[in-house]
């Protein structure tokens, strides 16, 4: 265990050292949401609602969401590394296991990430837009446990593509066309609500909207009371289910490098 | 330390006709050829042992190491490094081996090397006191205190090479592998890991099992080589044995004022000399090997400017450097003899 704390300190001490590449992404963020607002803005500028959705519950969905995108991606990117440059046969032989070292690394990254972007720039667009606390200090509650999972869903679903660069030549593509699913199905762009009615009924089955749109749903009072449940319940058999798939995959791909040389 | 008996290990390899249509042709029915990389390799390696595993590129060196570490499942056969079966105790096995592969980095690329071996310690659970004393010593001997602070992106080659070593013996393990843990480094700091390899023997009987490409390695370090060809053992002695059993081989280069194309061997000397290999780089030379007891260098040399105009000439002596040479030399013509038979 102490091991992987270790990573995880480690990294985050990687992350401080890059600074310039901090303010970069901090500045990129903020211009973000100033073009988010506006547009938004001008939208609401005819109109009180949209789908019962009055401006303040709208912005507020959409800047959670933004932040809650950033954490539900993992180390696919590095896993995918490793496979590509052989390098995983040197991982496979020190004493520890690289998929838990790589989600406590993760980890790291995620609470400086939180730490120094998403908690201050939160704090931010609360204070100058119009964003509002949610709506009772229960769904608040449900919020943290919801994006917790939500964030888990995301680590391993991105770990899961990142495997498939055992048998893949090339993995970009794949990874890009797994961004741009994400985005969409996710609902980190617009609440899910705002789409047809069949689309909402597909997405009900993926795993994406267990990412990001059940915790800002339930922020936001879009899912309330049996609905709210129910969706944890379902982000919760997600976890399990993709850990489980996580598992079973990671030790095939290593009997094919034990077996076939990689 | 080390015991391995009858180890073999088969790739299977996509076999596909040339071109297009051969592409086509590979999706729906695909043929498989089976190469033997490693065959009924033996070796018994004692604690405390420095062996010297040589071959030319392909010969299964690299395949026979992955199996003793554990990351590849042999295809029959019994490995045993320290009592563990490697590849079905990997993450075990791991803890009481070290290596450095001459290629890879195994250090943490973006964090300075005190911090790695910070990790290091971490990792592979060594006791405070134990990695504060190991670190002093390692530090002196390879001379790393300029380079603890330093990212090891920012290392030169040798810098590098020299914490890969401090970190492969960091936790003390039995054994070590190390697969060509000089190459490509400038003499002083070969001498100096030379030293270092030999001192971590002497002072904590750390096994070791170095394959290189540069015979000086071998000569200085190992008591005994294991020379393996085409995935068979095809030498397993002391240095010396080879030496004397291989002594009075001698290889001689001739630098020719043609092209060495039409080179036909002088017929009075065919009979005990041969014609090694000839690399294509260089289409005037031709280098002869023959036994000191069958004729003289004198003699072939003599011979040969009678023959040809021989622009220059090189003498390689007795050192394992022209044995293995001349064992590599046969292995290749083996290969080429296979190709044409096909």
């Amino acid at each position: 265990m102490r091991k992987y704390i270790e990573f995880a300190r480690v990294q985050m001490q990687v992350h401080a050292a890059y600074s310039a590449w901090f303010w970069a992404n901090t500045f990129s963020i903020l211009l973000r949401m100033l073009v988010i607002y506006f547009f938004w803005k001008a939208v609401y500028s005819s109109r009180t609602e949209i789908e019962g959705l009055p401006f303040e519950g709208m912005i507020t969905y959409i800047i959670i969401a933004m932040f809650l995108q950033m954490f539900v991606s993992g180390v696919g990117q590095e896993l995918a590394h490793t496979i590509k440059d052989g390098n995983v046969a040197i991982e496979l032989m020190r004493p520890y296991n690289l998929i838990t070292r790589l989600v406590a690394m993760d980890l790291g990254d995620k609470v400086i990430h939180f730490v120094r972007g998403a908690l201050p720039l939160s704090i931010l667009a609360f204070i100058f837009m119009d964003i509002t606390l949610p709506s009772t200090w229960q769904s608040g509650l449900l919020f943290l446990f919801s994006a917790f999972m939500g964030i888990w869903i995301g680590t391993f679903f991105d770990l899961l593509i990142a495997i498939l660069a055992f048998w893949t030549i090339n993995l970009w593509g794949l990874q890009v066309m797994k961004e741009a699913v994400i985005s969409f199905f996710s609902g980190a762009l617009v609440p899910l609500i705002l789409f047809p009615e069949w689309f909402q009924t597909i997405s009900l089955f993926l795993p994406f909207q267990a990412m990001v749109y059940v915790p800002v749903a339930i922020y936001t009072g879009i899912l309330t009371g049996t609905e709210a449940w129910l969706a944890l319940g379902s982000q919760i058999f997600w976890v399990v289910s993709l850990f489980v798939l996580l598992r079973i995959l990671w030790s095939i791909a290593i009997k094919k490098v034990t077996i076939f040389g990689g | 330390m080390i015991v391995v008996k009858n180890l073999e290990k088969h790739y299977k390899i996509a076999k596909r006709d040339p071109g297009l249509r051969g592409a086509i042709k590979s999706l729906f029915h695909r043929k498989f050829e089976t190469k033997k990389a490693v065959k009924k390799i033996n070796m018994h390696i004692k604690a405390g042992e420095m062996v010297g595993y040589i071959g030319a590129n392909g010969a299964g060196k690299s395949t026979t190491i992955k199996m003793l570490t554990g990351i590849l499942t042999p295809t029959s056969g019994e490995v045993k490094v320290n009592g563990i079966i490697p590849y079905e105790n990997r993450q075990q096995n791991a803890s009481h081996i070290g290596a450095v592969f001459g290629q890879r980095t195994q250090l943490f690329w973006d964090i300075p090397v005190r911090e790695s071996y910070e990790l290091l310690k971490h990792i592979y659970e060594i006791p405070q006191a134990q990695y504060e004393e190991t670190l002093k010593e390692f530090v002196d001997v390879l001379h790393l205190e300029p380079l603890l602070g330093i990212p090891v992106r920012q290392l030169s080659l040798g810098q590098k090479m020299r914490c890969e070593l401090a970190a492969a013996f960091l936790h003390r393990p039995k054994v070590v592998y190390l697969d060509e843990p000089t190459i490509g480094l400038d003499v002083a700091v070969k001498v100096r890991i030379r030293a270092f390899i030999k001192q971590m023997n002497a002072r904590y009987g750390t096994t070791v099992l170095l394959t290189t490409h540069d015979m000086q390695d071998i000569e200085e370090i190992c008591q005994r080589i294991i020379i393996i060809d085409d995935g068979s053992v095809i030498y397993d002695g002391s240095i010396q044995d080879i030496k004397s059993q291989f002594g009075d081989k001698r290889v001689i280069h001739f630098e020719l004022e043609d092209a060495a194309d039409s080179f036909v061997l002088p017929e009075t000397i065919s009979e005990v000399t041969e014609v090694l290999p000839r690399s294509d780089e260089d289409p005037h030379l031709v280098s002869l090997s023959f036994s000191n007891k069958n004729i003289s260098g004198a003699e072939v040399i003599h011979t040969m400017m009678n023959h040809y105009s021989v622009a220059d000439l090189t003498i390689a002596d007795a050192k394992i450097e022209t044995i293995v040479e001349e064992i590599y030399g046969r292995g290749m013509k083996k290969e080429v003899q296979h190709e044409e038979i096909h």
